[in-house]
């Protein structure tokens, strides 16, 4: 089990933003979580780093129990994920290369190790020419391809990442699903959220859709279209 | 483990960069602070020095006149050594005298064509420091004797002196070290704001909470650090001129035992300073560094 929520609530406010959320996803799964803007999403994900704690329930992210880890054990546990955060997912006044290379020295990899894995993620996202840029100088896609990058830079198994389609046209929203798909093929368990009905019906993957703060669906890979065709209209998409 | 070293350095270094302004405020108070207390510290040392080297409270010293000889002398020593409140007198003859006073100035002044201008000198020592002004009082009416000294007042003057440093120097020093110790922690706290992102990139690829708040640091360890080596130079240079100002005015400082070595100031300040320094900048980051 790569990801497994029990019974999860966060408190914010009266309504709050999750509630009594249940959530199974088993290991090289690729999962597209949707829903409108405050359904939650990002909540959810910020459990799975230890950056939000749930005021209820348990949050198991690959078999430990980052509800009750404390603040010195995360480390380890974001090491063995690739997280690209909703926002500010890149350091602005450093080159793509320096972006990537950042995370990896801070945990420690050395000169010549870092010089070689920033090379590889490269070549895997397709940044190789931007190497050199700044954040500023890059499309909204390459933008999203180097914070995945980024995320990846330590081969985590377990990739998460938060609306990296949102403004993207949707050639290069699909070049970001295809990106993901291919590291999923990889090995590595993907989640998802995105608001993008079309490329959610393109890649064909699972889908758990969210409203309010709580699971409405979850509609297995290969599910029905019309399934599909209900979970829109019912989270409004 | 050099590369990590190399990366924690250029953190902190990146650190320093931002916020001139505030970083020249913490350095310059913390200097200020240090001065004080680096000052205070040197001159209660040399106070210290001078109060134990002044004849104790038990002594008065009794200058015979010139004309008193050598039998008178020793005659009235054990004069002096019979009565009750003395506990004991010593004589020091002016030929004694004289060579030692030509040996500590033989530096500066060529003595040895002078006739001896000295003449002979008793310590009294007293049995009760009470009793020193009446014994005094009674030594100065012999004929043989022209001066009584007993160094009571001159070790007030000391003591008092010194009691002013403290309070002066070490009360301003501590009032204004605080006032640096708060402003290395804001500092800290900007830079901390200032960086947030670059906290949060660490925080999500996984960096240990130690390894992000070491650069912020050894940011706040470096402030202290300069401003006490400021502190430390300038201290030592206005030592170095008022003393040699004061020695010219009152050559009998030259008699004082030296004070603090340069050397503690030197090595003393600086690392207070960055102690100081990287202790408020801990905290700051227990408070600000959140992962
Ligand atoms: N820091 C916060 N303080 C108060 N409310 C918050 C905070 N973060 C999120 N929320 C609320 O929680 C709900 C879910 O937000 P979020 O998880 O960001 O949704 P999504 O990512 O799906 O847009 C929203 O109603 C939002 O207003
Ligand atoms: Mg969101």
């Amino acid at each position: 089990m790569a990801v497994e929520l029990k019974q999860v609530s966060v408190a914010y406010g009266e309504q709050g933003a999750l509630r009594r959320v249940n959530l199974r996803v088993e290991r090289g799964e690729f999962v597209f979580l949707v829903g409108a803007t405050g359904a939650g999403k990002s909540t959810l994900f910020k459990l799975l780093y230890g950056e939000r704690r749930p005021t209820e329930g348990e949050v198991w992210v690959l078999g430990q129990p980052v509800h009750r880890l404390k603040p010195r054990e995360l480390p380890f546990l974001r090491r063995q994920m690739g997280i690209v955060p909703q926002d500010y997912p890149l350091l602005p006044r450093k080159t793509v290369w320096e972006n990537i290379a950042y995370g990896l020295r801070a945990i420690g990899y050395n000169e010549s190790a870092v010089r070689q894995r920033v090379a590889q993620v490269l070549a895997l996202v397709g940044l190789n020419e931007q190497a050199r840029q700044l954040p500023s100088q890059l499309s909204g896609g390459e933008a999203q391809r180097a914070a995945i990058a980024r995320a990846i830079a330590n081969n985590p198994p377990l990739l998460i990442a938060d609306e990296p389609t949102a403004n993207l046209d949707p050639d290069t929203s699909w070049e970001i699903i295809e990106l993901l798909l291919r590291i999923n093929l990889r090995g590595a368990t993907v989640i998802v959220s995105t608001h993008n009905r079309t490329i959610v019906d393109r890649a064909c993957q699972r889908v758990v859709a969210m409203d309010r703060g709580q699971i409405l669906s979850d509609v297995p890979r290969g599910g029905y279209p019309m399934e599909l065709d209900r979970l829109y209209a019912s989270v409004l998409l | 483990m050099i590369d990590r070293i190399r990366f924690v350095l250029h953190e902190t270094w990146e650190s320093l960069l931002r916020n001139a302004t505030m970083q020249a405020a913490a350095i310059s108070t913390a200097c200020i602070a240090l001065i004080l207390l680096g000052g205070a510290g040197m001159a209660l040392y040399k106070l210290d020095a001078a109060a134990s080297a002044l004849p104790s409270q038990f002594e008065a010293e009794v200058f015979l006149k010139m004309t008193a000889t050598r039998e008178q002398a020793l005659q009235l020593k054990a004069e002096l050594e019979s009565w009750q409140a003395v506990a004991q007198a010593t004589l020091t003859p002016r030929e004694v005298a004289w060579e030692e006073q030509k040996q500590k100035l033989a530096a500066d002044v060529n003595l040895a064509d002078i006739p001896n201008p000295l003449p002979d000198k008793l310590t009294v020592r007293v049995r009760d420091p009470e009793q020193l002004p009446a014994v005094a009082e009674r030594i100065q009416q012999s004929p043989l004797v022209d001066e009584v000294i007993d160094s009571r007042a001159e070790l007030q003057t000391v003591l008092s002196l010194s009691r002013l440093v403290r309070w002066i120097g070490l009360g301003a020093g501590g009032l204004l070290l605080l006032a640096a110790l708060i402003l290395i922690y804001n500092t800290v706290r900007l830079t901390i704001f200032s960086r947030q992102r670059e906290v949060r990139v660490m925080a999500l690829v996984g960096a240990t909470l130690r390894s992000i708040r070491l650069p912020f640091i050894l940011e706040g360890m470096t402030q202290g650090l300069v401003g006490g080596a400021l502190a430390a130079t300038l201290t030592l240079l206005a030592a170095a001129l008022l003393s040699d100002y004061m020695t010219e005015q009152w050559a009998f400082l030259r008699d004082l035992p030296p004070g603090l070595p340069p050397l503690v100031v030197l090595v003393g300040l600086p690392t207070l300073g960055a102690l100081m320094g990287g202790l408020c900048a801990w905290w700051a980051t227990l408070r600000y560094v959140r992962i």
